[in-house]
C-alpha cells in the first residue's frame, strides 16, 4: 500500500537521503504557529498518485498565502481520498529535475532500479527511464550501474551522486519491505547537490506480520476506508466499486475479471469486482447481496460461480436460503458450473430458480431482465 | 511428454499434517499421483492416511526417494520450508500459498536458481500434466490429456478455461500456475521455454491478467522464428486503472500494464488473441492448427 510523502520522507531521511526542510500541518493552528522562510510549497497528503497534476501543490509567498493553500488542499479530494494533512516545504533552487526509483518488477524477479536525467511531473510522456535489473539488493553493484548511466547522464558528479542515492533507496526498500521507493523529482539544486523532493512509497502489505509499521498503515488505512470496503476485508471478500449497473458476485481474481469482461462484451457495465472465494458461506454470500442491493447504481445482480474445490450444490442450498428472505426486487441472475453442478441446478430448479449452464448465457439474461426493468 | 512432472513422479508434502495437507494425500491418490511421504517437524515417525511422516525434507527424501515436493505451511514459515526442500535437493517444488512477503518470494527464487531447482508459485494452483500427474490443488475434472501448453497467472481462471478447453477436444501435455504475486519462481519466460523444448506441446496458451509485464515474455517468443504458436487470453480489459484487482500483481500503475497495450504487443507478435473466455477454444484450435505436421 501507498502511504504518504511525509511517512516517505522520514524513511529517507532515516537512511540519510537529503529532503527539504518541512512541517507537517493539520489545522489552521498549526499553520499559524509554523515559522517558515517564504517561499514554500504547500503539498497535500495522500496515498494516491497524480496529486500535483490535480492542484495538490501550491506556491505560497507569505502567512496569508500559506493559510489560503492550506484551506483549498485540506478541502481537495484525490482519488476519492481527503488529505490528512498538508506539507510545507522551503521552495527549492531548481537546476534540474531528475528521476530515481527502486520497484519490484515481475521480469526481473526482484528490484529494478530506475533512471532518467528528465525527471518531474511529466515523467510518463517522455522516453522510458534507464532500467537496472538487481533482483535480489545485496547483487546492487555501483559499478554495473554506473556502466549503464555513462551513456544517458554526462555529469559525472550527478551520476555518482545517483548511483549512492540508488544504493540508498535499495537498502529503505530491503529494511522496510516497500515494493516502490520513487523520487520524482530527484532535484539537482545549483551547488550540484541532490535533494529528494518527492517520496512514493509502498509497503509490501503482505509483510504486516512482522513489520509493526506496515501492520499500522493498514490499519489506518482501514480506518479511513468507506465502510462497504471494511466489512469486505473483515468478511474475506474482495470489493472493488466499479461504474456500471451489473452487480457481480464471483469467484477468484482471474474469473471475476473474466466475467466482468464478458459483461462488457455484452454491451453493459460491471458495478464491481467482487470476489467471494476467500468466504463462500452464508455471511459471506449474504453481506455481498447485502451491499448490492443497497447499492443504488446496481440494478441487477449475477452470481457466477465455478466450482472447482468448491462444491456447487452447497453453494445453491445457500442461496435459495439467502433468496427466500431477501427483501430487494433487484433481478438477479444465478450460473453455478463445475463441482457437483447437476446437484445444484436440481436445488436451484426445486426453489424456482434456474441455473444457467454458462456464463456467456448468464450474463446475456442479467443483461435483458436489467434492460426490462428499465424500459 | 510434458513439462518438469511425469507419471513416474515420488510427492513428498511438507505441512502433511495441515488440513491441506491431509487434504491433498487423498486428492492425489484420486489423480493417480504417488505420494511417498510427508513432513511435519516433530511428527517424524508418524503416518497420516497410510504415509510415513518425517520430521525433516532430508529424511523423507532419503528414506523414499521423493523428487518433488508440494508444501502447504503458512506465508509466515514459507521461505524456511522452501529453503529447506531447495537444500535437500529437491528438483521440483510447488508453493501454492498465498499472502507471502516479496522479499521471501525474491530469496526462495533466487535460491531455486542457484540450486537449478524449479519452484512452481507462490499464489498458485501448481501443476498438472493430465493423465499423468498432478502437483498442486487444482480440480482435475478440468483437464484433459492433449497437445497444448497451458501458462495461467490466475488459478480460478485456469480451471475453467482448461474445463473449456478440455469439453472441446483441446487437451493439455501440463498446465503451470505461474501464480498472481508479482516474483515467482518459474515465470512465464521459463515456462515458455520448457514449453518449448517439449516436443508434445504443440501450442502454447497463455491466461494473462492486467498490471506487471509477464505478458511482454510472450510477444518476444512469438516473434522468435523457431516459436510454436501461441494464443492469448488476457483479463482485466474493464479493469481501472490504480486498483489492485484481487492479485497482488494484478494492478495497473502505467499504460504497458495495461490490457490494450499487452494485447497490442502480442497481436504484432503473432499470438492469437481472444478477446473473452468464450472466445478461447477457437484461438487455441486456430493456433494448434498453425503447427507444422510433423514429417510422416
Amino acid at each position: 500500500m501507498l502511504v504518504t510523502e511525509a511517512q516517505g520522507k522520514a524513511l529517507l531521511r532515516a537512511a540519510a537521503v537529503t529532503t527539504p526542510s518541512s512541517h507537517e500541518l493539520r489545522s489552521l493552528d498549526e499553520v499559524r504557529d509554523c515559522r517558515v522562510d517564504f517561499p514554500v510549497a504547500v503539498k497535500a497528503q495522500v496515498a494516491a498518485g497524480g496529486r500535483g497534476k490535480a492542484g495538490g501543490i501550491r506556491k505560497a509567498n507569505s502567512p496569508s498565502e500559506l493559510e489560503s493553500a492550506f484551506d483549498a488542499i485540506m478541502g481537495m479530494r484525490f482519488g476519492g481520498e481527503a488529505p490528512s494533512s498538508v506539507l510545507v516545504e522551503s521552495w527549492l533552487d531548481i537546476e534540474r529535475e531528475l528521476y530515481l526509483a527502486v520497484a519490484i518488477d515481475s521480469r526481473v524477479g526482484g528490484f529494478n532500479v530506475l533512471y532518467s536525467p528528465r525527471g518531474g511531473i511529466n515523467i510518463e510522456d517522455g522516453p522510458p527511464p534507464l532500467s537496472y535489473p538487481v533482483g535480489l539488493a545485496r547483487n546492487f553493484r555501483a559499478h554495473a550501474f554506473r556502466a549503464l548511466l555513462e551513456p544517458v547522464e554526462s555529469d559525472a558528479k550527478v551520476r555518482e551522486r545517483v548511483i549512492s542515492t540508488a544504493r540508498r533507496l535499495l537498502e529503505i526498500a530491503q529494511a522496510n519491505e516497500c515494493t516502490t521507493v520513487e523520487v520524482n523529482p530527484l532535484v539537482v539544486c545549483r551547488g550540484g547537490a541532490l535533494i529528494a523532493a518527492d517520496a512514493k512509497v509502498a509497503l509490501d502489505d503482505a509483510a504486516s506480520f512482522r513489520r509493526a509499521a506496515t501492520a499500522a498503515a493498514i490499519a489506518a488505512a482501514r480506518d479511513k476506508a468507506e465502510r462497504e470496503i471494511r466489512l469486505c476485508e473483515e468478511a474475506n471478500l474482495m470489493l472493488v466499486w466499479l461504474d456500471g449497473e451489473i452487480g457481480l458476485i464471483s469467484g477468484g481474481a482471474g474469473m471475476t475479471m473474466a466475467a466482468m469482461d464478458a459483461i462488457d462484451g455484452a454491451g453493459a457495465h460491471p458495478a464491481c469486482f467482487l470476489d467471494v472465494s476467500g468466504n463462500p458461506t452464508p455471511a459471506g454470500f449474504g453481506l455481498a447481496f447485502d451491499l448490492l442491493d443497497r447499492a443504488p447504481n446496481v440494478k441487477g445482480i449475477l452470481v457466477s460461480m465455478f466450482g472447482g474445490g468448491l462444491h456447487t450444490d452447497r453453494v445453491a442450498k445457500t442461496l435459495v436460503e439467502l433468496l427466500a428472505r431477501r427483501a430487494s426486487a433487484k433481478p438477479v441472475t444465478l450460473r453455478l458450473n463445475g463441482t457437483r453442478s447437476d446437484l445444484a441446478t436440481t436445488i436451484l430448479g426445486e426453489a424456482g430458480y434456474r441455473n444457467h449452464a454458462t456464463l456467456e448465457v448468464a450474463v446475456a439474461d442479467i443483461v435483458k431482465k436489467v434492460a426490462g426493468a428499465r424500459s | 511428454m510434458s513439462i518438469l512432472l511425469d507419471a513416474d513422479v515420488r510427492v513428498l508434502i511438507v505441512g502433511i499434517t495441515g488440513k491441506f495437507g491431509t487434504f491433498s494425500v487423498k486428492d492425489l491418490a484420486q489423480s493417480h499421483t504417488r505420494v511417498v511421504a510427508g513432513v511435519a517437524p516433530g511428527r517424524g515417525g508418524q503416518a497420516i492416511e497410510g504415509i510415513p511422516v518425517f520430521s525433516s525434507v532430508a529424511a523423507a527424501m532419503q528414506e523414499t526417494h521423493a523428487n518433488a515436493a508440494l508444501i502447504y505451511v503458512p506465508a509466515m514459515v514459507a521461505l524456511d520450508a522452501v529453503l529447506e526442500t531447495i537444500e535437500a535437493g529437491c528438483p521440483l517444488i510447488a508453493y501454492p500459498g498465498d499472502g507471502l512477503p516479496v522479499l521471501d518470494a525474491m530469496e526462495m527464487r533466487a535460491a531455486a536458481l542457484e540450486h537449478g531447482a524449479h519452484l512452481v508459485g507462490p499464489n498458485s494452483p501448481g501443476l498438472i500434466s493430465p493423465g499423468k500427474a498432478k502437483l498442486g490443488f487444482m480440480p482435475s475434472f478440468c483437464y484433459a490429456p492433449g497437445p497444448i501448453g497451458v501458462i495461467s497467472r490466475s488459478g480460478s481462471l485456469s480451471y475453467e478455461a482448461c474445463f473449456r478447453l478440455s469439453q472441446a477436444g483441446l487437451g493439455q501435455t501440463s498446465v503451470i500456475g505461474i501464480g498472481g504475486d508479482p516474483v515467482r519462481g518459474v515465470n512465464a519466460a521459463e515456462a515458455i521455454a520448457l514449453f518449448h523444448d517439449d516436443p508434445e506441446t504443440r501450442a502454447i496458451i497463455y491466461l494473462g491478467e492486467i498490471g506487471g509485464s509477464e505478458e511482454y515474455a510472450l510477444a518476444e517468443y512469438a516473434k522468435r522464428p523457431d516459436a510454436k504458436p501461441s494464443a492469448a487470453l488476457l483479463v482485466g480489459r474493464t479493469a481501472p486503472a490504480g486498483k489492485k484487482m484481487g492479485h497482488a500483481a494484478a494492478m495497473i500503475g502505467s499504460y504497458a500494464e495495461s490490457w490494450a497495450a499487452k494485447v497490442e504487443a502480442l497481436d504484432r507478435a503473432g499470438v492469437v488473441i481472444a478477446r473473452d473466455l468464450d472466445g478461447l477454444p477457437a484461438a487455441a484450435a486456430s493456433a494448434l492448427a498453425r503447427t507444422m505436421k510433423p514429417a510422416a
